[in-house]
């Protein structure tokens, strides 16, 4: 009872400084309140009115403008105005300027229309009004499926986007696919190093592993833009191989794939070694000396006695690690080239450049499913090790 | 002649600030940090102290506008004068969050450059955004024009080039022979864009991007590019305080943009700033702001009262304005998220 009493402060903190405000903006990522509480009037006079039976009836331009001076008043009608931007490029300024002059009685005369169209000639437009029929109701699938490069079609069908614009499916592929390498390539360079580190007498094992710890400790920012000056086409890497005669000509080492993985491998590497660490520690040494001893040549105890042992850190440590990869943007952006860069970095663009919160919410919702679906797979096949290593013991 | 009339004009406005002035106002600024901020105490805002009594109290913010929308909808302003970026001085005035000045703050809008003076705002700094080259790696002749930038076969070598579609596609129009002041038409015209991205396919291969001009720089400076668009200021730098032998090619045409000053409407001391903005707009005032940074302000007069040797760094600067347009911000806030997604869809093609 008393142990309940002492977690309920725990559940309620990730409850509210983490589940819920992840729970919000997730949320945004299928919220359309902004346009639809926002045109209420208008989507009741449009009722079944389509733009190919002509233009807009008068009765719809009449709540268009009440409805628009009434947002002006709210302070409203910028984020409508952006959100309308957002789906038929260049309405912003037509959305803000008509709202200005409905809610400084511009467009009081009757009919509406004569008065409308004459200062906005934009609301004759059927794209616009097609635009803001689909926009009706509190929920849109709108950013979900553009954030898979899917949009509605006219007919109101889902379709591809038109291939200039296809942008968020292969950022999605590439960031899976970076941090699956970044994984493999700290999971191989870790096992010897681990091993190193435990197998050491303990003084040096000791100096080992704070040498591992202590790049964990130095901002990640240097730690990624010393590989700029590393890598650059006159740096020291160039250099020496340019001067030892390996090259006739620099290399381009900077804003590659490949000096991507390497400052990526760096940052995360302790962690993998942190994890293989403390498994290794508690695997006994004699297991492999009896293998060996029984005739095994080294690979195949290696392979048959200690992988099965070690396997549960080396999962821990991908886990981590993979998980950790998987929402970077600052490295790529400073050390990758335009073809490296990953779903965060649009992530961030969305939130903080153009404020289309739907859209990097539609993408922070993939980014967690991929991040729900590895963790699922590792949990698998941390289950599938357990019987075979836990049947030897 | 000309110059007993400023000092007249100066007099009488400084008499007029000094009148109206209350000495127990306290007015907060919020401006882009760092150094700039610095320019603008040391240069501006301590003097207009000295002379009125007004302090001023200096805050640092990066241009958000939901952070203005937030006070004025809230009704809890505590911003009064602030710095924000052209493009949301357009959208914000147009949403009521800033307070229209009239000629009588600004002084005669025709004695602005282009695009320096808007509804609800007048330029803090003016900034451009140019084409600078390292001599040091280009032997003889340096490239002249944004054609050149593009040619690669003329001038071997990495481009640097920043890692957007805005201000990116200007420069691809210009090397396209575009004159600057025509860039913007040929844009909106149907094909326009396609157009500029069909220059940078060109160079694509060439192009090393960056997306801090901090980065830009050290590519400059370790040979990874021979030339590179950067911020004006940024370069000037480099040449003064590190001795770099860098150059600006002011006259193969470049944009300038601007971050405005711009009164928050419901402002606790709407009425002590705007009378400082006043002040502000006289040339002299403004100048003491370039004198420190090599960004321009708005009045065209300002830069005579900036010392010659620096007056050579401006944008603002009557030898290289009329090399410069400026950037088109109703095209960007409205065309702004679409194009920047064509362009990274195109760059990681």
């Amino acid at each position: 009872m008393l142990m309940t009493l002492l977690v309920v402060p725990l559940v309620l903190f990730i409850l509210v400084i983490f589940l819920w405000p992840v729970a919000r903006f997730l949320a945004l990522s299928v919220d359309n309140s902004d346009i639809s509480s926002n045109l209420p009037q208008t989507f009741a006079a449009i009722g079944d009115w389509q733009p190919s039976q002509g233009p807009p009836p008068e009765a719809v331009l009449a709540a268009l403008v009440g409805d628009l001076a009434n947002a002006r008043h709210a302070g409203s009608d910028g984020v409508l105005a952006q959100l309308i931007n957002q789906r038929l490029v260049g309405t912003r300024f037509l959305v803000i300027k008509t709202a200005r002059d409905a809610a400084e009685g511009r467009l009081d005369e009757r009919p509406v229309k004569d008065a409308l169209l004459a200062a906005h000639p934009g609301w004759a437009e059927p794209a616009l009004w097609t635009e803001i029929i689909r926009a009706r109701g509190p929920l849109t699938d709108y950013y979900l499926l553009g954030s898979l490069d899917l949009q509605r079609s006219p007919a109101g069908g889902v379709e591809a986007v038109p291939a200039d614009r296809a942008l968020f499916l292969n950022a999605l592929g590439r960031t899976v696919w970076i941090s699956f390498i970044v994984t493999v390539l700290c999971a191989v360079l870790s096992l010897p190093l681990a091993q190193a580190i435990v197998s050491a007498p303990p003084r040096w094992s000791r100096v080992m592993f704070a040498m591992v710890l202590f790049p964990l400790w130095t901002s990640l920012l240097v730690r990624t833009v010393i590989w700029i000056i590393v890598l650059q086409k006159n740096g020291p890497v160039n250099a020496a191989l340019v001067a030892t005669g390996l090259l006739g000509e620099p290399l381009t080492l900077i804003y590659t794939r490949f000096s991507l993985y390497v400052a990526m491998v760096q940052v995360l590497l302790p962690l993998m070694v942190l994890s293989l660490v403390s498994v290794m520690r508690r695997v006994p040494t004699n297991y492999m000396k009896a293998a060996l001893s029984l005739g095994a040549p080294w690979l195949t105890a290696w392979r048959r006695v200690q992988l099965p042992l070690i396997m549960p850190g080396i999962l821990a440590g991908s886990a981590i690690v993979f998980v950790f990869a998987l929402g970077y943007y600052i490295t790529p952006m400073l050390v990758g080239g335009p073809t490296d860069q990953m779903i965060s970095s649009y992530i961030a663009f969305y939130t903080n450049t153009t404020l289309n919160w739907g859209l990097a919410a539609a993408l922070s919702v993939q980014l967690l499913l991929i991040l729900m679906v590895s963790a699922l797979l590792f949990w698998t096949a941390r289950a599938f090790m357990r019987s075979p290593a836990e049947a030897t013991q | 002649m000309l110059k007993f009339k400023h000092s007249l004009c100066l007099a009488a406005a400084l008499a007029a600030s000094v009148a109206t002035a209350r000495a127990a106002d306290t007015i907060t600024v919020v401006g882009w940090g760092g150094n700039w901020d610095k320019a603008y105490k040391e240069g501006v805002w301590d003097k207009y102290t000295e002379l009125t009594g007004t302090k001023i109290v200096q805050e640092e913010w990066g241009g958000e506008l939901a952070k203005v929308r937030a006070q004025v909808q809230s009704g809890s302003v505590t911003w009064d004068l602030i710095s924000p970026e052209a493009p949301s001085v357009e959208i914000g005035c147009a949403e009521g969050l800033f307070v229209p000045l009239t000629p009588e703050i600004t002084g005669d809008p025709s004695k602005y450059l282009p695009g320096t003076i808007m509804e609800c705002g007048v330029a803090s700094d003016t900034w451009a955004t140019i084409l600078a080259y390292n001599a040091d790696a280009i032997q003889g002749e340096g490239p002249k024009s944004w054609a050149d930038y593009f040619d690669v076969e003329k001038f071997p070598g990495k481009r640097g080039m920043l890692a957007q579609a805005q201000y990116t596609l200007e420069n691809a129009m210009m090397a396209d022979g575009v004159a600057p002041a025509d860039v913007y038409t040929e844009l909106r015209k149907p094909g326009g864009v396609d157009r500029a991205f069909a220059m940078l396919d060109k160079i694509k291969p060439h192009v090393v991007w960056w997306s801090s001009s901090t980065q830009a720089m050290q590519n400059l400076a370790s040979g990874e590019v021979v030339m590179t668009d950067q911020y004006n200021a940024r370069v000037t730098n480099d040449i003064v305080n590190e001795k770099k032998n860098y150059k600006i090619v002011w006259d193969a045409g470049f944009f300038y943009g601007t971050d405005m000053w711009s009164v928050v409407k419901g402002s606790p001391n709407e009425k002590a700033a705007l009378e400082m903005l006043k002040w502000f707009s006289i040339p002299e005032n403004q100048a003491g702001f370039s004198k420190l940074y090599a960004y321009g302000t708005g009045r065209v007069e300002a830069a005579e009262f900036v010392p010659e040797d620096w007056r050579k760094n401006l944008p603002t600067s009557p030898e290289h304005a009329k090399f410069g347009a400026t950037y088109d911000t109703a095209f960007w806030v409205e065309n702004k998220e679409a194009l920047e997604a064509r362009f990274k869809a195109w760059q990681a093609q």
